[in-house]
């Protein structure tokens, strides 16, 4: 580009535009970007508060210890197993959600106005919620099932490492999947509906037209949505706190990765671990949501 | 025909209840005595219906100063958001400059960076400035983080006003802002509306940071709230009244505006 003077108009708007821009990006940048770069030269210390005076520059050591940590790994695989669960149960009963709401039918505004009563609820209010569902002594799923006579005596339902991982896994997809079903309607919605005629006349049944209709055109749609929802996985925190009185218990039966990293961080204060911990988080965080867009995205690529 | 519309009926009932029981099921507890709670011997003849424990909370300093100062945190925190984030987002959407497309993705690529990463030097560089347990600290820490999310909403609001309605107020004379003022904003009502809702309920709802960044002195509602639940003692009711408090206010807010927040998923996902 050649240069060329700028008119008082087009210099005028450079000015509006770099003075109304900078405020939000210097904010975001100072908030944002020094604590990362903060965060980074953490992790590459060894500094525990509990252990004044052997703080020293250590490299890349406390990675290496992630990558040999036993605690770190068995928290990935409760990540992992919880975000299975709730990112492809979740999605998938969002895109349920959505395909019975899909129709006009008498109710369905209001049906969709309640789908957002779980996204307005705090999440430490969803955390006490589950506890008051679930709880051994007070809790209504005991009342429920002994008044089946389905049990004689009470679960521990919060107790119990792995029933209270589906307490957890409940929790999440409670108070997240409605609003992807949400989005999802939208996007429904936006799709031609001519092309749905079009697959009428050829024949295709309901069944046929979800398959080979609505799902190929929610493509762009159901990726956004499982890398959302993959990102609050990981990242999952109050609802744990809440549910385990700040433990990630029974048993550390809840402590997924970013659990651990606060844990490490806040309790154990062992700082640069802590760091580097909660970097390679940051990192699988950033790897899942390039596995979606490879594994989903590759059809926009082409058109554009 | 007709058992295939009962089955959807079915399924739609089944899902209202699930989306409302579990909330209501806390609404119920809360008017309840813990000792009428017991699972093996539930009772809940309206007889013993109280609201005891709203008054007794309501009245209880170290829950109505939490409320208060979440309060004051989350509005504060949606006015800047709304003002910087409205205008950053309205060059964003009628400027083209270089870096554009990095700088915006960059805005989005801060949701993958988890809170835990950035609660330490946060802690120590608002120490640094004085701010920690502050009111002030917490307003900053919100706006960093909600920033990005309103900038993203309003990128795409302002892209959906035809920009003639601007060229025809340039050549009447208006300057920039008072375009932004006078014709991008009166017309983007509903985006704004979704978008300062969804940064109220994101400030008041959070947890962590209000955790990690505030003590004594600001203590924030979910921080006073989760306190409810020990691990070895709980007062069901009072948690559960604490919940019904906490959740209230961006309940009601979000049901009020339900329009406005649907058309904006709406509007951002048929972008997307």
């Amino acid at each position: 580009m050649t240069r060329r003077t700028l008119t008082a108009g087009e210099r005028g708007d450079r000015r509006f535009a770099i003075l109304a821009a900078s405020p939000a990006v210097l904010t975001i940048g100072a908030l944002f970007l020094y604590p990362l770069l903060y965060a980074v030269m953490l992790s590459l210390y060894q500094m525990n508060d509990k252990l004044p005076g052997a703080t020293q520059f250590v490299g890349l050591w406390n990675y290496a210890q992630i990558a040999t940590d036993a605690n770190f790994r068995q928290a990935l695989v409760r990540t992992l197993v919880f975000s299975i669960f709730t990112v492809l149960g979740g999605v998938a009963l969002a895109v349920g959600i959505a395909r019975l709401l899909q129709h006009p039918f008498r109710g369905r505004n209001l049906a969709r106005v309640l789908l957002l009563v779980p996204w307005a609820v705090p999440p430490v209010v969803n955390g006490i919620m589950w506890k008051l569902i679930f709880d051994g002594t007070y809790g209504v799923a005991n009342s429920a099932l002994a008044g089946l006579g389905l049990i004689g005596r009470p679960i521990q339902w919060l107790a119990d490492p792995e029933l209270i991982m589906g307490v957890l896994i409940l929790s999440e997809v409670w108070k997240l999947t409605p609003f992807l079903a949400l989005m999802t309607i939208a996007s429904m919605q936006a799709i031609p509906s001519n092309i749905y005629r079009a697959a009428a006349i050829d024949g295709a049944g309901s069944w046929a037209q979800f398959w080979k209709v609505t799902l190929p055109n929610l493509r762009g749609t159901l990726m956004f949505l499982l890398i959302v929802q993959s990102m609050w996985s990981i990242k999952v925190f109050d609802t744990i706190y809440v549910l385990t009185g700040g433990s990630g218990g029974p048993a550390e039966a809840t402590t997924t990765v970013n659990f651990l990293a606060y844990l490490t961080t806040f309790s154990y204060l062992d700082r640069g671990y802590g760091a580097a911990m909660s970097i390679t988080i940051m990192g699988i965080v950033i790897a899942t949501t390039i596995f979606w867009i490879l594994l989903l995205g590759r059809r926009k690529e082409k058109s554009t | 025909m007709i058992a295939r519309t009962l089955i959807h009926r079915a399924l739609v009932v089944l899902l209202v209840l699930y989306l409302v029981v579990p909330f209501g099921w806390m609404v119920v507890y809360s008017a309840f005595p813990s000792s009428n709670l017991r699972s093996v011997r539930m009772d809940l003849s309206p007889a013993d219906l109280t609201l005891a424990s709203y008054t007794a909370l309501l009245s209880d300093s170290t829950f109505l100063v939490p409320i208060r100062n979440s309060l004051i945190v989350a509005a504060a925190t949606t006015l800047i958001c709304m003002a910087l984030g409205s205008l950053c987002a309205y060059v964003f959407a009628r400027f083209r400059f270089r870096g554009q497309q990095t700088l915006l993705l960059g805005m989005m690529a801060v949701q993958a960076i988890p809170a835990v990463v950035l609660a330490v030097p946060l802690f120590v560089l608002l120490r640094s400035f004085g701010l920690y347990d502050s009111m002030l600290g917490m307003i900053l820490t919100y706006t960093a983080f909600i920033l990005p999310l309103v900038i993203w909403m309003m990128v795409s609001f302002f892209e959906s006003i035809p920009v003639n309605l601007e060229k025809a107020a340039r050549v009447d004379g208006c300057t920039r802002l008072g375009i932004v003022r006078r014709v991008v904003l009166p017309l983007s009502g509903p985006g704004l509306a979704a978008t300062s809702i969804f940064a109220f309920i994101t400030a008041w709802s959070d947890f962590f940071l209000a955790k990690v960044l505030t003590s004594n002195n600001t203590p924030l509602l979910p921080v006073r709230t989760a306190a409810f639940q020990g691990i070895f003692a709980m007062d069901y009711t009072a948690a559960a009244t604490a919940g019904v408090i906490t959740a209230l206010p961006v309940l009601v807010l979000a049901l009020l505006a339900q329009k406005w927040i649907v058309q904006g998923i709406t509007e951002g996902a048929v972008k997307g």
